[in-house]
């Protein structure tokens, strides 16, 4: 028990396990990763080691797995924290241009709906019957009768 | 110290797990079975569910002057609640709409939480109650339909009603395809009542109605409605109307009724300026009918322009005599001259010689006695007898345009049939349709050739004397050669016998004669000149002839 509880202060250290320097030196006087040094390990443990050590190594062993599903965790919720960002900003983002879209289709109907009144305006100013009303008002008068000169005599002539 | 009994703490336990369940059960229900009521219900909240307004087409004349579009035009609304001094918002309305302040007030104050004040507001009063920044007024765009022209071809165009439908005229008759199809829009809202990007958006897109370009010419229908006008003004006419149409393809250029009324404002109008009487107005021609009578005679080879016959004044047919309009006898006449001269008697001479049933035939084959098939609501057939009750009289009298009623139109058409060479033309309005696909021309139906081509061209040289030395000689234009005919008819009274001194006046006719591209007809019910009132009908077409041929610049065929 009490064992354990050192190999988990042990554990907490930074000092120890993952790819540290003195991870590595420990792994160098461990023997190295070699089969030949996995060899000499396995007999040291059953020859020179004692009891105690191996159950602490086998400690620090399961400790550094719970860190590696301790920091998967960590990351999984920050990449989950930071797409949710992301999404948030895209959805506003969307929103603020839907706005923007909507404005501007706001902007446009209007414009439309003002150059229908200049169309109308233009078409009442364009009526014959408001030309001559106006003529009228000017104090203009119909001619009784307007001589139509024919083309085909000027044309001869030239 | 004091304990709780167990079997209070069993009691207490076993109500809050009662009530636990029935919280469990009702919210197991909330998420499986009421879940679509409550997502509905939420939905409801955010979500709106919009009519897309299709823009109703806009009608063009054949130049593309605009005749009628629909615009919208922003109405006055007001939430009385929030208006804090309405005696001065009511006084301030009145002065810029031109209204009077106590009904304004009086609707401010009739309790309701939102109403009009006005609806569709001109551009430049809108800006004005706007800037007065009143709270409590607002605006909403409404569509309305608007006639640049004013009440200029009201008759053609007919109108459309406060809820957008087409009631009369091309308004009603293609009332469909100007409408076009609604959209919708379903789309959630945010508090602010704008559109969310995001989340639920059905969107149907409405389809917008056809635009139109009209046959109409807006020049030739201006001339046409300030000549009627006139000259209803000047005989006190009950009624008129005027067609112009193009002989070569049976399009018409301009079609004015009198009494006529303002589209924008039909409310006012009287019932009877709604009826398009240049369509719907069947009335006995009286003497413009000569000229099919002896079309048909001459396509029949019955008589020839020079035949002659005894004009003694009047005409013994069926056992009844038939007068020449004043009694006057003329002796020996010719065909020619019974047009000149406009003889009762000698058109009753001449349908003799054809017979009642051919005559029944040609009127049949002129297209009198039925629809011409226009693309104007309302149109009426005119009546001609099935010839089995035709009685012994009717050839004499039919002849010379009494005991048939024709439209105004179904005559222009047979005079258009007369000079273009014997084809009769199904009359249109619409030139051409444009929506989503493109442009849609309408071609011209020929309906029957109605006579030759040498008895049409036989009877234009008649009808161009009648003109030049007969009856019609005021509608001679100078440089120019017109044929056509003067028509006086009695009206027969609701018991069928004639109304003494009421009179139908008329006259058709076309030009150039040798090459027509214009027919037209003007009619005038009940003048004030009596027999005279054809002097008046000419005037009119006269006035419509050179305004026309200015227009349209018609090279003169003739010395002035």
């Amino acid at each position: 028990m009490i064992a354990s509880q050192a190999v988990r202060l042990v554990s907490a250290s930074p000092f120890h396990g993952g790819t540290s320097a003195a991870g590595k030196a420990r792994r160098a006087f461990d023997g190295g990763t070699s089969a030949a040094g996995k060899a000499r390990r396995s007999r040291r443990a059953v020859s020179a080691i004692p009891a105690g050590r191996v159950a602490v190594r086998r400690a620090v062993r399961a400790s550094s797995w719970d860190l590696r599903i301790f920091g998967a965790a960590i990351a999984a919720i920050v990449f989950c924290f930071a797409l949710a960002l992301v999404y948030v900003s895209q959805t506003t983002a969307l929103s603020v241009a839907g706005y923007d879209v909507q404005q501007l289709a706001a902007q446009r109907d209007e414009l439309r709906r003002q150059n229908s009144l200049l169309e109308v305006q233009s078409a009442r100013l364009d009526s014959p019957a408001r030309i001559a009303t106006d003529a009228q008002r000017l104090g203009m008068v119909r001619a009784r009768y307007v001589p139509v000169i024919p083309a085909q005599p000027l044309i001869a002539k030239r | 110290m004091q304990t709780v009994r167990p079997r209070r703490l069993r009691l207490l336990f076993a109500l809050f797990a009662v009530a636990s369940l029935v919280l469990a059960g009702r919210l197991a229900y909330w998420q499986t079975f009421g879940r679509a009521e409550l997502l509905a219900r939420a939905q409801d909240q955010v979500r709106s569910d919009l009519v897309v307004a299709a823009h109703r087409g806009v009608i063009r004349d054949r130049n593309g002057a605009i005749l009628a579009t629909t615009v919208e035009l922003r109405s006055l609304y007001a939430l009385p609640k929030l208006i804090p001094d309405k005696d001065r918002a009511a006084a301030a309305l009145g002065v810029l709409l031109g209204r009077d302040p106590g009904p304004i007030r009086a609707a401010l104050d009739s309790g309701a939480e939102w109403l009009y004040v006005q609806r569709w507001l001109p551009e430049a009063t809108a800006n004005a109650i706007a800037a007065l920044k009143i709270p409590g007024l607002g605006f909403q765009n409404e569509p309305k339909r608007l006639y640049p022209n004013d009440a200029i071809g009201a008759s053609v165009l007919g109108f459309v009603n406060d809820n957008g439908v087409g009631v009369t005229g091309i308004e009603g008759y293609y009332d469909a395809q100007l409408r076009g199809t609604d959209g919708r829009l379903v789309v959630e809202r945010d508090p602010a009542n704008r559109d969310l990007a995001v989340g639920l958006r059905e969107a149907v897109a409405p389809r917008n109605g056809v635009d139109l370009t009209l046959s109409i010419d807006l020049v030739a229908q201006t001339a046409a409605e300030r000549e009627l006008a006139a000259a209803m003004k000047k005989e006190r006419a009950t009624s008129g109307s005027v067609l112009v149409v193009d002989p070569t393809d049976g399009s018409i250029r301009a079609l004015a009724s009198a009494p006529t009324y303002d589209p924008a404002a039909v409310r006012v109008a009287d019932p009877e300026a709604l009826r398009d009487r240049a369509i719907a107005w069947p009335y006995e021609p009286g003497s413009t009918m000569k000229a099919v009578t002896i079309a048909a005679a001459l396509n029949e080879k019955v008589v020839k322009p020079t035949d002659q016959y005894n004009d003694v004044g009047y005409a013994i047919v069926g056992g009844r005599r038939l007068n020449n309009a004043l009694g006057k006898a003329y002796g020996p006449t010719t065909v020619t001259q019974i047009l000149e001269r406009s003889l009762n008697a000698g058109a009753a001479w001449v349908g003799q010689k054809l017979g009642a049933q051919r005559l029944s035939e040609y009127f049949s084959r002129f297209g009198f006695g039925k629809p011409t098939g226009v693309d104007l609501a309302g149109e009426v057939s005119g009546t001609v007898r099935p010839l089995a009750e035709w009685y012994p009289v009717d050839v004499g009298t039919a002849s010379f345009g009494q005991g048939v009623s024709v439209s105004p139109l179904q005559l222009a058409m047979a005079y258009a049939a007369i000079a273009n060479g014997g084809t009769l033309y199904r009359p249109y309005v619409v030139a051409s349709r444009r929506d989503a696909d493109g442009e849609h021309r309408t071609a011209p139906v020929a309906v029957s050739q109605v006579v030759t081509p040498d008895t049409a061209a036989t009877l234009r040289g008649m009808l161009l004397g009648t003109v030049d030395e007969g009856i019609a000689h005021n509608a001679a234009i100078p440089g120019f050669s017109v044929a056509g005919k003067t028509g006086t008819a009695q009206i027969a009274g609701p018991d069928g016998s004639y109304v003494d001194d009421q009179y139908v006046s008329s006259f058709a006719g076309f030009f150039p004669a040798d090459d027509p591209q214009y027919v037209v007809l003007v009619v005038l019910e009940k003048p004030d000149s009596k027999l005279l009132g054809t002097v008046t009908a000419t005037d009119a077409f006269k006035g419509i002839a050179q305004d026309i041929l200015r227009y349209a610049r018609i090279q003169p065929d003739r010395k002035p």
